[in-house]
């Protein structure tokens, strides 16, 4: 009777790893064998061509005395302290906007959504020439209201500003979380606040922003990686012709992950741009997971 | 996800190990030809290939556009690529060739005099002592010029820095406000031009020994080119008025490329703009004339760049590609490419060839070739690494963001951490 029972179990076990081979083998080969492997090479000499050189910590090493590197660091610190608040903020104002019952709201709700399923890539073209400082729209728009525009692909004191511009023009999907979520803060709470007197402003500090506390940190989080994994942006704004690979005015469009792009594919430094990679994680790590203590403080679950 | 980003190619690279040419002809061998060129240039590539294949009956080339230089780079971390014959730019060859991925040459070329080629090329084209690629078009930079503009201003062609600054002076405009409505040199590409005017200043990028370069980013030479142009543009009209002013310049080489739109005066500019220009901007009426130099006894001195065919190391069929290579190289295929895509032709026996001679102003860039002076930026490993390097000073040059001291003090702090090979 139990061996039978053991057998059936076994064999449910097997099916069931049969089941899930596809992801289980497309994890391990795809995932897993890559980051195993950028950590090795992270403590080796490996140009992609030759056998990697063990060269134990000088990679890191070398790392802490990269001008270069410190200046892509804190360039992907600035979007991200620059970037994360105005994407949170944005979106739950937007997201509340979306929520007023007017006409054609599902029409307004597409509209804000939309520039999310537009190509990064052609974004990025699209905004090169929205930046521009003598033909854009966007300077346009503030000379119309009588602000001078800046430079902001040729000013170093603009540029950075002008990626996070970039990028909140897809804030849509952050706000589209925020919306579905506003729609689960039961009803009868501000009811009961209403009753009770409490004002538009009260009820968003007492009722609104507790709700939708556990989103707002599942937001920041996923926001804060992707600014500071931030790519394909500043690569776009600053792409030169024949590909050449540039940081823009005096290196701050130069993000981290450009960097460390820059090491692997066109200085073919794969060990140096391995062991940035694992820097990179250990930060996001460690940012996240002071996050997550705050977190305590300030998030609330089980509203309901 | 940075991690995965990073190690997804590296198993592409894996993946692709297995993929190669497939079925052959009868007693022939078929190679893969893969060119990172594309559109009409691929169009006259694959004429040349096609007259080859037609020429002989033991070797049938593939020809394969792929402009994806990522991908080429790919199929030779493997131990069989997916192509036997490729080309790139002269300044990838010390890289590459010290990673071992370029088959040499010297022994698979022996009948091939490489004496013919442009000796500023041949230097690229070398590393320790063994070739491991060959040029089949050379480019050199010159000075073009809008006639309009400079009789306007009753400027001549300037032939030294000194007329250069002079002339930029007469041929830059400003408005009531100070913002500059005409420039009088523009820059396509800063590195091109401040790399050249190193050059035509008496500096080196690489030492003065082609066969042992190292990074000489200070060089006096270089730090007066550098100083040149801080003096005779960005301080006269400030950082902030050129940026304004670069900022509404249209796409290079198009209708409204600001030199064929009459927005710059003059440009330091490769052979193709001869082409480019009747096609682009048939209206322009426009000169070229040798680099301006600081001293009489650099009068020719420019910058020279090439494009190359090389062997992969992992080919399955070296002996053929190079035959294949040769006659790409010969005089014949080289003038109907070069002519196709209104690039140099590398042989230096050809600079007089008058076939070239049709196309309006392209003399100007083949006397260049044959210049004594003219020289070319190392093809040594740490040239991606140094290109991108001064790429960042020159900006910060060209906006006064720091002294040409300081920023090429940089790049020579930088240049110690340099792949060596």
């Amino acid at each position: 009777m139990r061996a039978t029972e053991r057998a059936g179990r076994r064999r449910e076990l097997l099916r069931g790893l049969a089941f899930a081979a596809p992801f289980l083998i497309g994890f391990a080969v795809f995932i897993a064998y890559p980051i195993l492997a950028s950590f090795r090479y992270s403590f080796t000499d490996f140009n992609l061509f030759q056998e990697p050189q063990s060269v134990g910590l000088d990679n890191y090493a070398r790392m802490l005395s990269d001008e270069r590197m410190w200046q892509s660091l804190g360039n992907t610190l600035y979007l991200t302290a620059l970037g994360v608040p105005l994407t949170i903020v944005i979106a739950l104002a937007g997201a509340h906007v979306l929520n007023m019952p007017v006409r054609g709201q599902p029409l307004f709700r597409a509209l804000v959504y939309l520039p999310t399923i537009v190509p990064v890539v052609v974004g990025g073209y699209l905004w090169r020439w929205l930046l521009n400082a003598q033909y854009g729209f966007v300077n346009h728009g503030l000379n119309l209201l009588g602000i001078p525009g800046p430079l902001w692909l040729e000013n170093p004191d603009w540029s950075r500003p002008a990626i996070v511009l970039m990028s909140l023009w897809t804030v849509g999907g952050t706000m589209v979380i925020y919306l579905a979520a506003l729609k689960d803060v039961p009803a009868d709470l501000y009811e009961a606040a209403a009753i009770d007197g409490a004002g538009t402003w009260r009820r968003f500090t007492h009722i609104t922003w507790p709700a939708l506390s556990p989103v707002t940190l599942f937001q920041v989080i996923v926001t804060l990686i992707g600014f500071l994994q931030i790519f394909a942006q500043p690569y776009l704004l600053t792409q030169t012709r024949l590909n050449t690979s540039s940081g823009g005015p005096e290196d701050t469009m130069l993000s981290y992950a450009m960097y460390l792009f820059q090491n692997a594919f066109v200085f073919l430094k794969m060990g140096y741009a391995s062991a940035m990679a694992w820097v990179l994680f250990l930060i996001t790590l460690v940012i996240t997971a002071v996050l997550l203590l705050t977190s305590r403080r300030w998030v609330h679950y089980g509203s309901r | 996800m940075k991690i995965v980003k990073l190690g997804m190619p590296l198993l592409m690279v894996a993946a692709m190990a297995g993929c190669s040419g497939g079925g052959e002809p009868a007693g022939k061998t078929t190679i893969t030809f893969s060119y990172l060129w594309s559109g009409t240039e691929a169009e006259a590539l694959e004429k040349i290939i096609s007259e080859f294949n037609a020429g002989q009956d033991k070797i049938v080339v593939k020809g394969v556009s792929s402009p994806d230089s990522q991908k080429q780079l790919a199929s030779m971390s493997s131990a069989s690529g997916t192509f036997d014959i490729s080309d790139n730019f002269g300044n990838a060859v010390g890289s590459w060739a010290a990673k071992g991925i370029l088959a040499p040459l010297d022994d698979l070329l022996k009948d091939v005099d490489t004496g013919a080629f442009a000796p500023a090329a041949m230097n690229q084209m070398r590393y320790r002592g063994k070739t491991y690629a060959l040029p089949i078009s050379v480019h050199t930079f010159q000075l073009l010029y809008n006639k309009k503009l400079l009789d306007e201003a009753g400027v001549k062609p300037p032939t030294t820095t000194e007329e250069l600054a002079a002339a930029i002076g007469k041929l830059t405009k400003t408005d009531d406000k100070g913002a500059i409505t005409q420039l009088g040199l523009g820059n396509p590409s800063l590195p091109n031009s401040l790399t050249t005017l190193g050059y035509a200043f008496g500096g080196t990028w690489d030492g003065t020994d082609p066969a042992a370069p190292a990074p000489t980013p200070a060089d006096p030479g270089n730090l007066a080119a550098l100083t040149f142009w801080q003096d005779t543009i960005t301080k006269k009209y400030g950082a902030d008025k050129v940026a304004a002013f670069t900022a509404g310049w249209g796409q290079y080489m198009s209708a409204q490329d600001p030199f064929y739109a009459g927005k710059v005066a003059m440009v330091i500019d490769g052979e193709w703009q001869a082409v480019s220009i009747p096609k682009n901007a048939p209206e322009l009426e426009w000169g070229v004339t040798a680099i301006p130099v600081a001293r009489p006894d650099l009068a020719g001195a420019t910058q020279l760049t090439a494009s190359t065919l090389f062997i992969p190391a992992n080919s399955k069929h070296k002996q053929e590609a190079a035959v294949f290579l040769k006659h790409l190289v010969g005089e014949k295929a080289m003038r109907d490419f070069n002519l196709a895509l209104g690039n140099l032709p590398a042989r230096t026996a050809m600079a007089d060839d008058p076939a070239f001679a049709r196309i309006p102003n392209f003399t100007a860039w083949m006397e260049a070739m044959k210049s004594p002076k003219v020289r070319s930026l190392a093809s040594a490993p740490y040239a991606a690494e140094y290109a991108t390097d001064l790429g960042s000073a020159f900006d910060s040059v060209a906006r006064g963001g720091a002294t040409p001291q300081e920023a090429m003090a940089k790049v020579a702090d930088r240049g110690k951490n340099y792949a060596r090979d």
